[in-house]
């Protein structure tokens, strides 16, 4: 899977989520940009992705997931793995 | 005023110690002085003294810390408004203290009707920290929290309330900060629990560690905790809630206490955390806002300390000084064992609402203790005292609930909802708990479905972001119960969110 198509798959799952799609992710993006995009939606995007690619992230992944970019490397590392 | 000379005795003593991390810079505690100096200048030398109200736009800067401290050098309170809020909300509030002035260090202010000092751009300093002689019932503060008819309430502190504060914290052993400590300062300027993340790190010349705005809390502190080994965090409950499903992963051992506040602790999850925190204590803390902060605690242990109440765990006894209650419908002692409400009395008592006589009646009450008239203020929380002393933890008595922290008044949210609603619907306001047990809000209409977005964004520009209800339900008739009332519990029930 390249990063394209794990973008796309991402972009789904956030707006499964946020429950809207008034957003473009790209590898800049961070929560202030997108709206609803906080706390307790993190959360939830995060066991949304978890389950749609089949991995478990590490803690030490999550806390230094700045943004969209971050997520994307983290994904493709597991992968990687996997 | 014995805590603001020894603030000064800390930022000289301590000059060569950090004060503060945002974002990864340090400040040392002679930057603060450097900072506070200037800052002061500008308010001796622009606001009347008569003016003792001043407003603070809470940004996440030394700047935002230093004001706090040249305006009680100066014998003024501040009155923090958060930039992330409505204008409309803030505009309120500065209204409300007929504030005049207000410190901002934002690039641009938005406080065009109000005299802004920007303390980004100060050259002029006031040439030392000695504080000016204070009045121990002038105010030191003005926090805001929600009230029931959409009008936020003023909680005004003294300079007496904090220091008996302080005098509390000093009197108990188990808790002494020094200036090798690095501490978690997680909270908004607007929330009073950050009154004891700056206060007490400042008077024991620890450092500070913020964390940016526009970050994941939890994942933030956690990095926090791990890179810099923080000795010492306050917390809100709701952060462990969400880093419980990576507590396998967390041991930390540079962290020596960890204090808990601002909403229930339940024991499964104290249990667990403390396995994660070899080294550490656990303090359960117990305080409302009109009450200046802390109360008293009760010191958890996974096992030698575990007492609770439904798995909440207790919130012990009353700190020195304090006096707690608990009382029935007429404000009458009830028996040990029994449920009441909790009352608080002592020096950290507020002097009572601002400007708000009406609810004064309802909240705060006297009665003749030893010859004595004692003060006391209604928190609205259920407790019961035990045999040994220590008060459990039951729950509220009205329809207030903690969103991350948050008092919330759900009669607030309902207040807002309906204003601008073109269909005039009921509207219920409802706290509902996800499966990490954290509370968010849901909105049940009693209406065949409609458009909400006109209802949103209405809330928006009046209510903080924790308070926008995050689910609705549109129910076509409420479930009452047999007396008549709408049945908030059953209305719950259709909130699907765990």
């Amino acid at each position: 899977m390249n990063r394209e198509d794990i973008l796309e798959k991402v972009t789904i799952a956030f707006s499964k989520v946020l429950e809207h799609n008034n957003f473009t992710l790209t590898n800049n993006t961070t929560a202030d940009d997108v709206d609803g995009w906080e706390s307790i939606t993190h959360m939830m995007i995060i066991s949304e992705i978890e389950n749609d690619f089949n991995i478990k992230f590490k803690l030490m992944d999550l806390m230094n997931m700045n943004s969209i970019g971050d997520l994307l490397d983290s994904l493709e590392s597991e992968l990687k793995v996997s | 005023m014995k805590f603001i000379k020894n603030i000064q005795n800390s930022i000289e003593y301590n000059s060569e110690h950090n004060v503060l991390c945002v974002n990864n810079v340090f400040y040392s505690y002679n930057d603060f002085a450097t900072e506070i100096k200037k800052i002061r200048y500008a308010i001796a030398n622009t606001i009347e003294s008569t003016e003792k109200l001043i407003g603070l736009v809470t940004n996440d800067d030394i700047q935002t810390y230093a004001s706090i401290i040249a305006l009680w050098l100066e014998g003024k309170a501040y009155v923090p408004v958060n930039p992330e809020v409505p204008l409309d909300r803030n505009l309120q509030v500065f209204n409300s203290t007929q504030t005049q002035y207000v410190i901002d260090s934002s690039k641009e202010s938005v406080y065009n009707n109000h005299i802004v000092i920007s303390p980004l751009n100060l050259t002029e300093s006031y040439p030392d920290l000695n504080p000016k002689k204070i009045e121990g019932e002038d105010l030191a503060y003005i926090l805001f929290t929600s009230g029931t008819t959409g009008q936020p309430k003023g909680v005004p502190i003294t300079f007496n309330n904090v220091q008996a504060l302080v005098n509390a914290i000093d009197e108990e052993p188990t808790f002494n900060l020094n200036n090798t400590d690095r501490c978690l300062q997680m909270f908004e300027l607007t929330f009073d629990f950050s009154v004891v993340t700056y206060l007490f790190p400042i008077l024991a010349g620890s450092c500070m560690y913020t964390i940016p705005k526009g970050v994941i809390k939890y994942f933030y502190i956690f990095k926090l905790i791990k890179e810099k080994e923080l000795t010492v965090l306050t917390m809100v409950p709701s952060i462990i809630n969400y880093l419980r499903p990576y507590f396998h992963e967390i041991n930390e051992e540079s962290v020596r206490y960890c204090s808990f506040g601002g909403g229930a602790l339940h024991t499964d999850i104290a249990k667990e955390w403390s396995n994660c925190l070899p080294n550490c204590k656990i303090f359960n803390y117990y305080g409302p806002t009109e009450f200046t902060v802390y109360s008293g605690f009760y010191p958890y242990h996974k096992e030698t300390h575990t007492k609770s109440y439904n798995g909440i765990i207790a919130i012990g006894k009353p700190q020195k000084d304090t006096l707690y209650l608990v009382v029935d419908d007429s404000n009458k002692e009830v028996p040990i064992g029994a449920t009441g409400e909790l009352c608080l009395g002592g020096p950290q008592i507020t002097p009572g609402y601002w400007k708000n006589e009406e609810r004064n009646k309802l909240s705060f009450f006297s009665r003749e203790e030893n010859g004595e008239q004692i003060r006391y203020y209604k928190t609205g929380d259920l407790c019961i005292k035990d045999e040994e002393g220590d008060f459990l933890y039951v729950g509220r008595a009205d329809f207030q609930v903690k969103i991350r922290g948050y008092r919330v008044e759900l009669s607030e949210i309902e207040y807002h909802a309906k204003a601008k609603s073109e269909k005039k619907v009921n509207m219920v306001a409802v706290d509902i708990y996800n499966k990490l047990g954290n509370a968010e809000i849901g909105l049940a209409i009693e209406s065949n479905p409609f458009d909400t977005t006109q209802i949103f964004e209405y809330m928006k520009s009046k209510m903080p972001n924790y308070m926008i209800p995050m689910h609705v339900e549109f129910i076509e008739v409420f479930p009452h119960s047999i007396n008549g009332k709408i049945d908030r519990k059953a209305l719950k029930k259709h909130f699907n969110i765990s």
